[in-house]
């Protein structure tokens, strides 16, 4: 039963007993994966060596480290001492019959668990709450059409971006009367563009969810296999599927493959599909019948020109990779399901300027291996510490220097009509330019 | 289609878009169930080549050649492979396969003269190769680009620059050809003109930073003859201070007629600059080396104007030094890491 979490608690602390560390550290890694607050194992992470917490199913208290902690030699006792009671987790003395007997749940005081370990277990964030959450899954998924939960106010930080998503598009989506008194067309769609994970996507299903629209994604994946059918057919399919399901927020995610310029392009196929997008492009904003445009590249000066003629692609925005605000929030999301103890984020949001989300999910990751492989070398579980985060910071390199390459390159020489001059900015300001 | 069909041509649509990474990883799945593969192996090569990996690269194209062995495209990939990695004697001999088996597809004649022409020598066979190519295929604007390389080696400019210039007539987006005239101009000092070329190629592709690195070697280049001017024209002054026995006045006065002189080269400079260049021109290294230089000319004058007529040849020895040493610091912070991106010419 891969699920059943007292079982496992009873299991580790059995493989402590026994001197297997290795294999109670995987046991106690899984149970705080599937119950991240369980405080019998945390018990068994704050121990020195190997512990016993008592049964979870059948002592009072998890994190009484009353086992031996030496590593039961054949003539020492397999199981914890003695003192632990009657019930002590997997006691030699036992009959193997109740040994054996599968933990029941209710029998743990959890109440009392909590109390027990509140001072030896730290909490996992310290300094202040969060000022916004940060959750949510950015992941698309192919052709599923969605009413996506998220607002805009979901998204941490990124105050400009939002501001100017406010003035560009959803201030005229949702003012149909002020709409209509200012001459204020709905043509044409929204460009995100920025350095990869920085939060695109997630911000076009934060644009779905305040719009109330199902939201549309079509990825890089769809847009190969497009290519590789028949790619009129199924373009126009695309955007059948959009307006059946209007009002919808159709998102091209990487349109620089789908809207490649054509001089680019060899295969025949892909240019074909571009001319179909662009008539379908057309005949959205002219019907204007409740699909709403939403694309996001990384590499815009890929995109075909005429995808961001008026009435296209027309509006665009810059999205930067994430403010101090939003970096905090980034270490919040991937670290909440983790064992964790004394991180502070606002911290490591300072330590990460110029880090993407992706990066940032790359450093937690990092922060869980250490941790991990101290572990198992030192043969005593632990939390992962403020210190395995900034270590990791120290060994996770930013991935956004080629991508800031060749946007200077960009600027500098292919910055015309000022297309890029929100990008020129951020790259003086930051003195990269 | 098939599913090896169906995998080629989402591997061929992603070599389109540059996505060589994620090709590599689909057609090491079609070469792992399909090994006799030749399309695939050639792709898969395409892809490690695009994604820089040219040792694997190299792996690629082995196998493709042993699963097509009577095609010439793993040859011609074999051969552009090896010389990526500088084994140019392979890559000839490669690209002579590629042409025994194909002797009509100006394709391998073309990578005959480019290998040919990375061995430094037998240009003559070169030139050959890139003739029987413009013959095969009079509008291709490759065998232009190859020829007008070819030419540039030998020497010939006026040439190189027709070819590349009938490159661009053919395809007015062919990077590659801009690049080509911008070092050809660079050759004749023309930093100018060349950064033209360069920033003409910079704004066409703007993802391949090279172009605008290569910007930044003209812009560099053009600082570099502004301080060449300047050098040549204080080495002067103290000649004829030293033979005609100048005044003080008027080694003031040659003073500054050099500072005039270098002061309208470097505005022309500038001003011929495109607009996107002129930053550059402005940029720390820039600005440090013509300092630098300007102040080993200052420094000279006072040296010569105000040592007494007897000490005379000796702060000319003094000036000579004095220059030669302010020059090479110059060359050397302008060859330095340059403020906006690390630079030296792409061939």
């Amino acid at each position: 039963m891969p699920d059943d979490v007292p079982l496992r608690v009873h299991l580790a602390t059995m493989l402590f007993a026994a001197g297997l560390r290795d294999e109670a550290v995987r046991q106690v890694g899984a149970v705080l994966q599937r119950d991240p607050g369980n405080a019998a194992a945390l018990a068994l992470l704050q121990a020195p060596g190997p512990v016993s917490p008592g049964d979870p199913t059948t002592a009072p208290g998890p994190a009484a480290p009353s086992g031996p902690t030496t590593a039961p030699g054949p003539d020492a006792p397999s199981g914890p001492d003695a003192s632990s009671g009657p019930a002590g987790a997997g006691g030699a003395g036992q009959p193997a019959s109740e040994r054996d007997r599968p933990p029941a749940p209710s029998e743990y005081d959890w109440t009392r668990g909590e109390a027990e370990v509140g001072d030896t277990v730290p909490p996992m964030f310290v300094g202040g709450e969060p000022a916004g959450p940060g959750d949510g899954d950015p992941a698309t998924a192919a052709f599923d059409v969605e009413r996506p939960a998220l607002r805009i106010d979901d998204v941490a930080g990124m105050t400009d971006v939002k501001q100017r998503l406010e003035a560009a598009f959803l201030a005229p989506m949702r003012n149909p009367e002020l709409r209509r008194l200012y001459g204020k067309s709905l043509r044409g769609g929204l460009l995100l563009y920025g350095p990869p994970g920085c939060g695109k996507t997630f911000i076009a299903r934060a644009v779905a969810g305040e719009l109330g629209a199902q939201f549309l994604a079509v990825s890089f994946a769809d847009v190969i296999d497009m290519f590789v059918g028949q790619s009129e057919r199924n373009i126009h399919e695309l955007f059948s599927i959009a307006r059946r399901n209007a009002p919808c927020v159709l998102f091209l995610d990487e349109v620089d493959a789908l809207g490649q310029k054509r001089s680019q392009l060899r295969h025949t196929p892909m240019r074909s599909a571009v001319n179909q997008l662009l008539l379908e492009l057309d005949d959205v904003t002219g019907s204007n019948d409740g699909v709403f445009l939403l694309a996001a590249t990384n590499h815009p000066w890929d995109v075909d020109s005429a995808l961001r003629r008026p009435g296209r692609f027309d509006r665009t925005l810059l999205v930067l990779p994430p403010d101090r605000q939003a970096r905090e929030a980034v270490f919040r999301f991937h670290l909440r399901e983790r064992p964790i103890g004394g991180i502070d984020p606002a911290r490591l949001a300072e330590l990460t300027d110029g880090y993407s989300g992706a990066d940032i999910a790359h450093i937690c990751e990092s922060a869980a291996e250490r941790a991990l492989l101290d572990s198992v070398r030192l043969g005593s579980p632990r939390l992962i510490g403020q210190a395995d985060l900034e270590a990791a910071i120290g060994e996770v390199r930013p991935s956004l220097g080629p991508w800031f390459d060749v946007a200077r390159n960009v600027v500098s020489f292919a910055n015309e009509g000022g297309v890029y001059d929100d990008l020129a900015a951020y790259l003086k300001k930051h003195r990269m330019l | 289609m098939t599913e090896t069909g169906r995998g080629l041509a989402r591997a061929r649509t992603m070599l389109d878009l540059k996505r060589h990474a994620e090709a590599a990883s689909l057609l090491a799945g079609i070469v792992a169930t399909d090994p006799g593969n030749g399309t695939a192996w050639c792709l898969l090569t395409l892809a490690h080549l695009g994604a820089g990996r040219n040792t694997d690269a190299a792996a690629a194209a082995e196998r493709a050649i042993a699963a097509a062995p009577a095609s010439d495209w793993p040859y011609r990939l074999a051969s552009t492979v090896q010389l990526r990695l500088d084994n140019t004697r392979s890559a000839l001999q490669a690209a002579e396969e590629a042409r025994r088996l194909a002797p009509q597809e100006w394709r391998c004649h073309l990578c005959v003269a480019q290998a040919t022409l990375a061995t430094k020598e037998r240009f003559d066979d070169a030139e050959a190769a890139a003739a029987k190519a413009r013959e095969l295929a009079p509008n291709e604007p490759d065998v232009y680009l190859i020829s007008g390389k070819v030419s540039l080696e030998r020497g010939k400019r006026a040439e190189a620059r027709a070819y590349q210039e009938r490159a661009l007539a053919l395809d007015p987006e062919h990077v590659g050809a801009m690049n080509e005239l911008g070092k050809i101009r660079l050759r004749r000092l023309g930093g100018a003109a060349a950064a033209h070329h360069f920033a003409q190629a910079a704004r066409t592709a703007p993802r391949e930073t090279a172009y605008g690195r290569n910007v930044d070697v003209a812009v560099r280049r053009a600082v570099a003859s502004v301080i060449y001017i300047g050098s040549l024209g204080t080495l002067a002054l103290n000649f004829l201070a030293v033979e005609a026995h100048l005044s003080r006045a008027q080694i003031l006065l040659g003073l500054l007629v050099v500072l005039a002189v270098t002061a309208v080269v470097g505005a022309g400079q500038y001003l011929r600059m495109p607009a996107q260049a002129r930053p550059l021109m402005r940029q720390r290294s820039s600005v440090l080396a013509l300092a630098v230089s300007y102040g080993a000319i200052l420094a000279s004058a006072a040296i010569l104007a105000l040592s007494p007529a007897s000490a005379l040849p000796a702060a000319a020895f003094g000036v000579i030094v004095l220059l030669a040493v302010a020059r090479l610091a110059a060359y050397r912070i302008l060859r330095r890491k340059p403020d906006r991106a690390p630079g030296t010419t792409s061939g």
